[in-house]
């Protein structure tokens, strides 16, 4: 589902768009007339996924922005070394960079996917280390879960492999969703924080 | 005679040097963990004159409970897993990288969290070197 250039003929557009960015980014218009994250073509709605927030007693959570907010969404778990928290902390890096008033405005659900493992103490503090307040979402019903990732177009497997030990597999997105409950941005795993600090003036800069 | 003396000379030269096989460790670091995160890795960037082989690493229990290699991966399907992996080549040319979503060691069970400025002692064990142990730094990013 997702919009991915890669085409041959696409080649010299990116090539003049590149171009483009450059000769820009030279007059010190720092924010991009592009933005480095992948945009979905039609933007899927997630603004009716609703999930227990742990970080709030489990009281149920719209994943959508408030008013004039970025509401950022990651499916992960705590027992990850690797993979989340190279994402969550660029995410930490990125809000930091930003000018204060719009930080104030960027807020983080972190989704788990290992809600055996992932209890609702250890999910908020987890989800909390990387932005202050972010909300903890859990649930113990497996087929809200899986709904929740089909709205994102997010995937997981857990499984436990022959020695006992239990094996998690995650897509590994982060996404920008909009105050209409509308996913604006899909960062895939790798993504420069400078970029996704970038590409967040971008989306205040068009309007959430 | 002068000559032989020479040889000799050079030869225990070699030898000193040989003692680690030409082994360079690059910017060993951790990332400092979340509250509750209760799995680490530590990443490198690994040189060997003559190519080598990472077989194996360990650390003090006061650390984590193990040490593992492992490497993430992305499946067809863009999900990305991690799987412990036997060994880590070191070409004899280039560079071995332990790197955010790639090869990494992966600490299980933190006995504490890692908090940056820390330091902890990692022993890595190469096929041919043997034993090097490197001081892995902890910071924030």
């Amino acid at each position: 589902m997702l919009t991915r250039p890669s085409t041959p003929r696409v080649l010299p557009l990116l090539i003049a768009l590149a171009t483009a960015a450059i000769v820009l980014s030279a007059c010190g218009d720092s924010i991009p007339a592009e933005p480095a994250g992948i945009l979905r073509d039609p933007a899927p709605v997630v603004g009716d996924v609703e999930l227990p927030d742990a970080s709030n007693g489990g009281v149920t959570f719209a994943t959508r922005a408030q008013d004039d907010h970025v509401l950022l969404v990651y499916f992960g778990f705590t027992s990850c070394p690797d993979v989340c928290p190279t994402t969550l902390a660029d995410v930490r890096r990125a809000v930091r960079e930003l000018d204060e008033g719009l930080a104030a405005r960027v807020d983080l659900a972190v989704i788990t996917v290992d809600p055996d493992r992932d209890d609702a103490a250890t999910l908020t503090a987890y989800a909390q280390t990387w932005v202050p307040g972010a909300h903890a979402l859990r649930t113990d019903d497996p087929a809200a879960l899986r709904a929740a990732a089909d709205a994102y177009g997010a995937d997981y497997a857990i499984q436990t492999n022959d020695e006992g030990d239990i094996e998690v597999g995650h897509t590994a997105f982060l996404y920008a969703v909009d105050s209409a409950g509308r996913i604006r941005l899909t960062w895939p795993f790798g993504t420069p924080h400078e970029d996704l600090t970038s590409d967040m003036e971008y989306l205040f800069n068009e309007g959430v | 005679m002068k000559r032989l003396l020479l040889v000799i000379v050079m030869a225990l030269i070699a030898a000193s040097c040989g003692g680690d096989g030409g082994i360079e460790i690059d910017d060993p670091w951790a990332r400092s963990s979340a509250r509750m995160q209760n799995a680490g890795a530590v990443y490198m960037t690994i040189t060997a004159d003559d190519g080598d082989t990472l077989t194996g690493v360990a650390v003090d229990s006061s650390v984590a409970m193990m040490a593992e290699l492992h490497e993430t991966q992305m499946s067809d399907e863009g999900t990305m897993a991690m799987q412990e992996v036997p060994n880590m080549a070191v070409p004899a040319d280039g560079e071995l990288n332990l790197e955010p979503g790639g090869f990494h060691i992966m600490l299980m069970q933190l006995a504490e969290p890692l908090e940056s400025g820390d330091t902890f002692p990692v022993t890595l064990t190469f096929e041919n070197a043997g034993e090097v142990v490197v001081d892995v730094e902890v910071r924030e990013e």
